[in-house]
Formats: C-alpha cells, structure tokens, sequence
C-alpha cells in the first residue's frame, strides 16, 4: 500500500508536453513535429507503472483530438495500445540503455501512429504521409532529452 | 461541448503564441518612420486605383439587377462579410485547417465560406463561440463544384494535400479546358456562393488512350500567405450541413 507523492509533476509535465504541439510551425514542417507527449507518456509508464498507464494514454489521446480537431477518439487507441505493450515489458526496458530504448520508444510510435493511420483509413479522414515516418526518427532523438528532463524531475521531486 | 473544446483550445494556443505576438509587436514599433512613410504611400496609391475601378461597380450592379428582374430570376443576395484573422493552423499534418479569431458570436456558423484576398480558401467546419475552425480547399478532404469561367463548363476541383494545388479528376479527356482557365465557383451544391475565383489551371495532362484528362490548378490565394481572411456570413444559410 503505497500513497502517491508528487504526482502533480505527472500531470504538470504532460500538460507542458501537450502545449509543445501548440508551438507555430510553417504548414510544410508540421509534418516534423515530434511526438513528445507519447515519450513523456512512455516515460511515466517506464517509471512509474503503477501510477501511470492505459487510463492515463486514452486521456492523453483525447486532448490530442480536441488540439488537433480530430475526431474524438482518433488517438487514443493507439497511445492506449502501445502503453499496455510497455506495461507488459517495462521491467526488461529498464534494463535497457539509452540507445536501446530510444529504439523501442521508436517501434511503441510506429505501433500507435500504425493504428491512427488504420483508424483514419477507416473512417476516410486523410492519412499521414510516408515522411511523417521522419516525426517518429526526430522523437527517437528526443527520447533522450526527454527521458533525461522527466528523470531529474522524477526524483527532484520525488515522484512515486 | 464542441464549443467549448474548440474555444479552450484556441485560448490555449492564443496564450502559447502570446511571447512570439509580443515580439513582432515590439519589432514592429521599432519600425523606421521611413518605412511607414513609404507604405503609406503605396496602400494611398493602391486605394486610388481600387477606388477607381470600383467607381462603376455601383452602376453595374443595378444594371445588372434591372437586367435580372426583366428576366424574373431571383435577384442574388448581397454577401455580409466578417474579417477574421488566422490565429493558428491545426497541428495534425495531414489536415490543411486553420484556426480563426471569430465564432457564433460574430455570426459564423458552418458552412460559410472564407475568403482570401484574391479568391475562395476555404470554409468553416467547427465553431466554437469567439473562435472557429476553417478546412483549406487544399485539404485533401475537401472537394467543391467549380466551373470555368472562359466556357462555363462545370467540374469538382478536389484538394490534393498540397497547399498550392487542387485537382480536377474525371473530365473528359476531348473537354475544352486550357492552361491558364480561371475557375469561379459555380455555385451548385449551394454550399458556396456562385462566382468567387477559386484557382487557375496550371496544366492538364492528356495521356493517349485514357478516358479522362488530369487537371491540376493553383489556387488565386496564396494559401499559406497573409492572416487577415473573410468570412461570407450570409450565403450558406439556407444550405443544410453535409460534410465537407
């Protein structure tokens, strides 16, 4: 039985991540835009599993829709996917370093972006071209000031 | 709940972008007295001209009118229009939606169309109270009817996903249509207003033994340029709503 401390750093750092996609891009970068609320959402699975996880992805999921316009729900089950995926193997991923991890955060977007893509198929709204596969490179390259950030938070103000 | 997600997010990003408005303000008070001369300059020599061409629009448009009523057609409405300014573009990138700084309150409702300087960009999807949001003509969700304006003949111009280029399927590969043709909305559809430019075409491309001719144009405004936009606030008012 253990009382959570700190969690507002949680949802404080989610929030930032989430206002990063308000930052203004020229229309033809939008597609560069690295997916930094997925990585901080990854991060706190990694974590803290307990604290945060699927509840956590569909929530995060249906802000992004409202932010972009989307239809509701267009998101989330792909976050929600790829979290349950590393809530069942976040014990090995920790043991991973750096490098190795930034590689798995890469196949966690391509599974959740996969999904999004299917879902908009599916529902005829436009997919995301093949170089939005170049957003999910750059947010390879982000997991590690991201995952750095979010660790010294974690335990500056220590999170559990 | 629309409404208010549509608002709160415009609010949002209104606040994310509150440093960089800061700054191209401050930039712009530094602007040298020189500059501001000259531009003066230009808008009173641009009004003059503008002036003068419009001075026979008042004739025409009652001659026009009389010439309507002699033939018992309905006389068109006169379009109100509301100046919104483009606060934001919607961050999902295979969407060409912007956001803008107006909403029910101003009288926007779905449907309307938005106006560029030079032709029709768009039109609302989503309004919240003082904000809306806008789909592109470029969005390659959105396809409008259209019509030449050198033979009036009549075409669906589709978004392509680029934002300077729209595209003409299923025409007739014998049909009369040039490179450089202007295309007007042709008001079918009754979702957009007959008569507003909407591109030009850039280039059509027949291949030997296809049914069909590959029209590509360029939309009259640019786009991705400028952030003051028009809002046709009366015309779609009789329309119900399709999905764009």
């Amino acid at each position: 039985m253990n009382r959570a401390h700190a969690s507002w750093v949680i949802y404080l750092s989610l929030v930032a991540a989430l206002l990063v996609m308000f930052i203004p891009v020229p229309l033809e970068w939008r597609i560069l835009r690295p997916e930094i609320a997925a990585l901080t959402l990854f991060y706190w699975t990694l974590a803290l599993p307990h604290r945060v996880g699927v509840a956590t992805a569909c929530t995060l999921g249906l802000l992004q829709d409202l932010i972009e316009g989307a239809p509701i729900g267009l998101s989330s089950p792909g976050l929600m996917l790829a979290t349950l995926v590393l809530l069942f193997s976040y014990q090995r991923v920790r043991q991973y370093d750096v490098a190795q991890q930034s590689f798995v955060m890469l196949v966690l977007l391509l599974l959740s972006s996969g999904v999004e893509q299917w879902l908009r198929n599916g529902i005829d709204i436009p997919v995301i071209p093949l170089s939005g596969m170049l957003a999910l490179l750059l947010s390879m390259l982000c997991w590690i000031p991201v995952r750095s950030i979010l660790r010294h938070s974690r335990r500056h103000y220590e999170v559990y | 709940m629309q409404r208010g997600a549509t608002d709160t997010v415009a609010f949002t990003a209104g606040l994310v972008l509150a440093p960089l408005d800061a700054w191209d303000r401050l930039v712009a008070a530094f602007e040298s007295r020189n500059a501001l001369q000259d531009e003066v300059l230009r808008l009173e020599q641009e009004n003059r001209v503008l002036k003068g061409q419009t001075q026979r629009l008042a004739s025409l448009l009652s001659e026009n009118a009389r010439y309507k009523a002699l033939l018992n057609s309905a006389r068109d409405i006169e379009d109100e229009l509301v100046v919104a300014q483009i606060t934001s573009l919607s961050p999902d990138p295979a969407r060409h939606v912007v956001i803008l700084d107006k909403g029910a309150a101003d009288g926007v409702m779905e449907g309307q169309p938005v106006l560029g300087a030079e032709g029709l960009i768009g039109q609302i999807v989503l309004v919240g109270e003082y904000n809306s949001r806008a789909v592109l003509i470029t969005d390659s969700a959105h396809a409008l009817p259209v019509q030449v304006n050198r033979s009036g003949l009549r075409a669906i111009a589709e978004g392509s996903g680029a934002i300077d280029r729209l595209v003409i399927r299923h025409l007739a590969a014998t049909t009369d249509i040039r490179v450089g043709d202007l295309l007007v909305t042709s008001g079918l559809g009754g979702r957009f207003p007959h008569g507003y430019p909407v591109a030009r075409v850039t280039n059509v491309t027949i291949t030997p033994g296809d049914a069909f001719a590959m029209v590509n144009a360029a939309p009259s405004s640019a786009l991705d340029r400028g952030r003051h936009v028009l809002v046709v606030a009366r015309a779609a008012q009789q329309s119900d709503s399709t999905n764009p």
